[in-house]
Order: C-alpha cells, then sequence, then structure tokens
C-alpha cells in the first residue's frame, strides 16, 4: 500500500517533459518540437544542388533547409486539419504506403520454376489471349426506308430463305439485292478483337458469332434494328498462351499475389487488434 | 570497606581500560568507515565523471557531421564500443558477428573497402542505416533489382550459362572462351546488363548495381551461384533501423561498420587527430 501511496505521490507531483529549447544532436531543426534529421538534411541538400555536402555553400544550405521547414510546417498544418480524413490522394498514398512496407520483405522471395509453372496452370485463363473475327453484319430493316410494307414475320421469312442461299453457296452480293439486306454498319468488315466486336455488334449478336467457325452463316437473328445474318469470313478464337511465352507475367502476377497475400494478412492482423462497430442494419 | 574500596579502585581503573578501549576500536572503526567512504565517494565521482564523459561523447559523436566522426579516433573508438552489443544483437543475424557476410542470404561483408550503395562514407553507412534497402519505404534504397532474366524469360539457361562465362572471365577468372564471347554479346545485346553494372561493368552505386571485376560477390560467386542470380534474379532486402534504434545508436552503429572496413587506414590514425 505504502508503495502504492509513494507511486501516487511520484506520478501526482512529476512535472511533464520540458519543451526543447536547443536543437539536440543529429538534427538540423525543430520544428513545433519535431525533429527535422541531419542526415536527410545532408541527402536533400546534395539531391537538390548535386554536390557533395562539403562543397555546397551557406546560401544553398540555407534554401533548402527553409524548404524543409516549410514542407513540415505544412505536414503539421495538414495533421491539424486531418487532411488524411477527407482527401482521397492523401489516404491512397498512406495506405499504398503501408501495403509497401508489409509487401517488402514477401518480395525478397524468389519463386522458382516449378511455382511460377503451378501459378500458371491454376490461373490458366488469365494468360489467354484475346481472340479476334472479321465478318459480314447483314440485316434486313423491317419498315425501313427500302421496304416500308415489310412485316415482321416477312422479314424473319426472308431472312430464313437468305441463310438457305448463302449455305448453298448464293454470293452476299446477289442475296443483299435480292431480299433487300444491308451491311448494319456494326463492323467495318475488318479483323477486330473479341473485345472490339462485342462492344460494335452488341450482346446478343456478339454471343452468336463468338460460336461461329470460318464461313459459317448464322440463323436469322431478330435484334432492335430488323433481322440479322452474320457471315463469318474469319474467327480467331481466344487461345491459352504458352507459358514460355508468358512467363514474365506469370512472374509479375506471382509477386503481386504474393503482396495482395501480405496485405489481406496484415489487415487481418490489424482487425484482431482493432475495435469495430458497426451501425444497426448494416453489415460488411 | 577497603575491600570494597579496592575492588571499587580496580573496577573503575577497569572501566578505564575498558572505555579506552572502546574509544580505539570507535576510532579505528571510524576511520574504516572514512576510508570507506572515501573510497565509495571516489568511485561515485569517478563513475560520475565517466558517466559525464560518456554523455559527452555520445552528445559529440552525434553532434558532428558523419564524415567528420569518421575523422576522430576517439569517437570512433567510443563509437565502435557501444556498437558491438547493438550490432550483435541487431545486425551479426544476416552479416554475421564476424561482419564478414553471408552469402546465402545475400547479405554483404562489411569489412571490405566494396560498397553496393555510396562510396562507404559514414554518411553512406547511416543513411543505409537508418532507411535501409527495398525497405518498403521511399527513403530506401530501392532504385533497381537483379531482374530474373531467365524465369521471365528474357534469356535462355544456354544464354544464361554464357552469360556466367562472360562474369567469370570480367572476374579474372578461368572461363569458356565461345560461351564467354556470347555471354558478352548478350550483355550488351538483349540482357542489356550495363545498363546497370556499366558498360565497363564497374558497377553503379546509386544503382546498388555490383562491381563485376572485382570478384566480390555478396550472393556467392561460384559459377553455379552467379547462374543463380542470373536465372532467378535478386531481391535482397535490408531492414530500416530508424524508429526501431535511436540515432545516437544508429550513428555509434555507422561509426562501427566505418571503423571496421575502414580498419587500415583508422587504425593508422594517432589518437586524438582531428578531434
Amino acid at each position: 500500500m505504502a508503495l502504492g501511496v509513494l507511486l501516487a505521490l511520484v506520478g501526482l507531483f512529476r512535472t511533464a517533459p520540458l519543451p526543447q529549447t536547443t536543437v539536440p544532436p543529429g538534427y538540423v531543426a525543430l520544428v513545433n518540437q519535431k525533429g527535422l534529421l541531419m542526415s536527410d538534411f545532408i541527402a536533400q541538400t546534395q539531391v537538390e544542388t548535386s554536390k557533395p555536402f562539403a562543397q555546397t555553400t551557406p546560401a544553398e544550405r540555407s534554401k533548402v533547409l527553409r524548404e524543409m521547414i516549410d514542407e513540415e510546417l505544412l505536414v503539421q498544418r495538414a495533421m491539424v486539419l486531418d487532411i488524411p480524413e477527407t482527401t482521397n490522394e492523401v489516404r491512397g498514398s498512406l495506405v499504398s504506403a503501408v501495403n509497401a512496407q508489409v509487401a517488402a520483405p514477401v518480395l525478397a522471395y524468389v519463386p522458382s520454376d516449378a511455382e511460377l509453372r503451378a501459378y500458371y496452370e491454376k490461373y490458366r485463363q488469365n494468360y489467354t489471349g484475346p481472340g479476334s473475327m472479321m465478318l459480314h453484319d447483314l440485316v434486313l430493316h423491317i419498315g425501313g426506308f427500302q421496304n416500308a410494307d415489310q412485316s415482321a414475320t416477312q422479314a424473319q421469312a426472308d431472312a430464313t430463305e437468305a441463310v438457305y442461299q448463302l449455305r448453298s453457296g448464293a454470293s452476299l452480293a446477289y442475296v443483299m439485292e435480292h431480299f433487300g439486306f444491308v451491311n448494319s454498319g456494326r463492323m467495318d468488315e475488318t479483323e477486330q478483337l473479341d473485345f472490339a466486336a462485342k462492344l460494335h455488334l452488341g450482346d446478343k449478336l456478339y454471343a452468336i458469332a463468338a460460336r461461329m467457325r470460318d464461313g459459317e452463316v448464322s440463323e436469322p437473328i431478330q435484334d432492335r434494328d430488323g433481322v440479322h445474318i452474320l457471315v463469318m469470313v474469319r474467327h480467331q478464337f481466344p487461345k491459352v498462351a504458352d507459358f514460355a511465352a508468358v512467363r514474365d507475367r506469370v512472374y509479375l502476377d506471382f509477386r503481386a499475389a504474393a503482396s495482395s497475400r501480405a496485405t489481406q494478412e496484415n489487415l487481418a492482423l490489424l482487425r484482431t487488434q482493432a475495435q469495430i462497430l458497426i451501425a444497426p442494419g448494416m453489415a460488411e | 570497606m577497603r575491600y570494597r574500596g579496592v575492588k571499587r579502585a580496580g573496577s573503575v581503573a577497569g572501566a578505564y581500560t575498558n572505555a579506552k578501549i572502546g574509544v580505539v576500536q570507535l576510532v579505528t572503526t571510524a576511520k574504516m568507515a572514512l576510508a570507506v567512504g572515501a573510497l565509495v565517494a571516489i568511485g561515485i565521482v569517478a563513475l560520475a565523471r565517466a558517466h559525464l564523459r560518456s554523455e559527452h561523447m555520445q552528445e559529440r559523436l552525434l553532434a558532428a557531421l558523419p564524415d567528420a566522426v569518421a575523422h576522430d579516433p576517439s569517437l570512433l573508438n567510443f563509437a565502435s564500443a557501444q556498437a558491438r552489443p547493438l550490432y550483435v544483437k541487431h545486425c551479426a543475424a544476416c552479416h554475421g558477428a564476424d561482419l564478414h557476410g553471408n552469402s546465402v542470404l545475400g547479405a554483404p561483408d562489411l569489412t571490405d573497402d566494396v560498397w553496393l550503395y555510396g562510396d562507404g562514407s559514414l554518411y553512406d553507412i547511416e543513411r543505409t542505416i537508418l532507411y535501409g534497402a527495398r525497405a518498403g519505404i521511399s527513403n530506401s534504397h530501392d532504385e533497381a533489382e537483379m531482374p530474373a532474366f531467365g524465369l521471365r524469360g528474357v534469356l535462355s539457361e544456354a544464354q544464361v550459362r554464357s552469360v556466367v562465362q562472360y562474369v567469370l572471365q570480367l572476374s579474372g577468372r578461368p572461363y569458356q572462351v565461345e560461351a564467354a564471347n556470347d555471354g558478352r554479346a548478350l550483355y550488351f545485346g538483349v540482357a542489356n546488363c550495363g545498363d546497370c553494372h556499366g558498360p565497363d561493368a564497374r558497377g553503379n552505386n546509386d544503382y546498388g548495381a555490383p562491381d563485376l571485376t572485382r570478384n566480390v560477390w555478396n550472393n556467392g560467386g561460384d559459377p553455379q551461384s552467379l547462374y543463380t542470380s542470373i536465372y532467378a534474379g535478386r531481391h535482397r532486402i535490408m531492414p530500416a533501423w530508424r524508429g526501431v534504434l535511436t540515432l545516437e545508436q544508429i550513428r555509434a552503429l555507422a561509426a562501427y561498420v566505418y571503423a571496421e572496413s575502414h580498419a587500415h587506414t583508422t587504425r593508422a590514425l594517432p589518437a586524438g587527430a582531428g578531434s
């Protein structure tokens, strides 16, 4: 008990540490009691002047010191203003800085060939090269200016007949002229990568085109502007790249995945140490 | 009565004798106490002086610019004494108790005059201890890393072997001429090794790219180790000690490493020189 009283008295009468009134050794300045390292000052001076520190002039040193003090003042002000709370760029930088520190030791690990190959096998879909296609997209407008009286049923019947003709060897020009088809204008009849073809054709037509082989003629497809017929000229299907061709990407992905795992583990640890309260009715 | 008187007289004499002995004992004890006290006082004064001197040296060590410390043997000696236990605790696990490094961990030998970053000045050593290498902070040395030429498909296994032969040639060791010629072409060609190691292969201390002509190897210099370095790359890290150790401790460690790596020059300086 006596010891407790003694400790309490010591705590009661102990004075708070006095503010520093001189710059401690190892520092070049104190800004609101926050030290600026002499080593950082030397480094910054050398960077800014491209000279060894010993060869820099007093004026050059003063300029650098002034800049460093200004920066420190603004950083301190940022903390007072709670800038990390309100500015997304600062939050992003802070998050990136923590993740980089967590990932640093993980990135020191050098994977073996076998580990890279196993990673490639596990994520083969990530190494699929884009396919491409070149096709004709014909459309028979319903009630369009070329044939104002044509009904949807009639257009569908004509398109079915046109498909039959095309599959029997009729030329594209003949079918277009005979049935009144026009080029839809969605594809410019050049080879296009899959994503571009999907963008231009629209989801409905692309879903059918994606399964067609060279020379194949689609069934009539009813779309918002009429009945379409697709004639595939050339179709390069997406292909999984050989390991040898993508090993650099595999290597980078392997490391990125390791880094991501480290981030997740760090977050899991932080969560075990944190008190997180969530408002009623809300969930993560 | 007489008897009693004699007896009394004898008793007085005895008491006097006893008192005298007591006084002598007291004086002796007091003298001893004084002597012990004096010794304790001297000890305390000596300790206080040593403490004050240590504090003074500590302050001088940190107040001086790093490169001024390098020219002051008294500071270097003081720092080395301070740093040795710190080194054993924090650094020896990688760099070895004898500071000779560890090629399995890729930890450099700290006793030679070969430096990955900077020129071995006390300032450069201190910067590396402060902020480390690839430690995940922007002040860290992180300009480049040894790429995994084989793993990343830039060079085939045979090409990596050729480059190994060229590196053997560069470092003045026996090599296979034809393969080394192929390796040289790769060095200046597709592998573009000179971008970091330089066209003369003498390295670049800004990037932390080693001099390939000096036959000093952090990750082992035998052909198999060289093959592994080129094929799988190296991404060694050194922790940043700022925030873990105090500035005094970091300065002491930097001075210690400087002294050990410049033993041939620092030990030749007369005591007190530069102080």
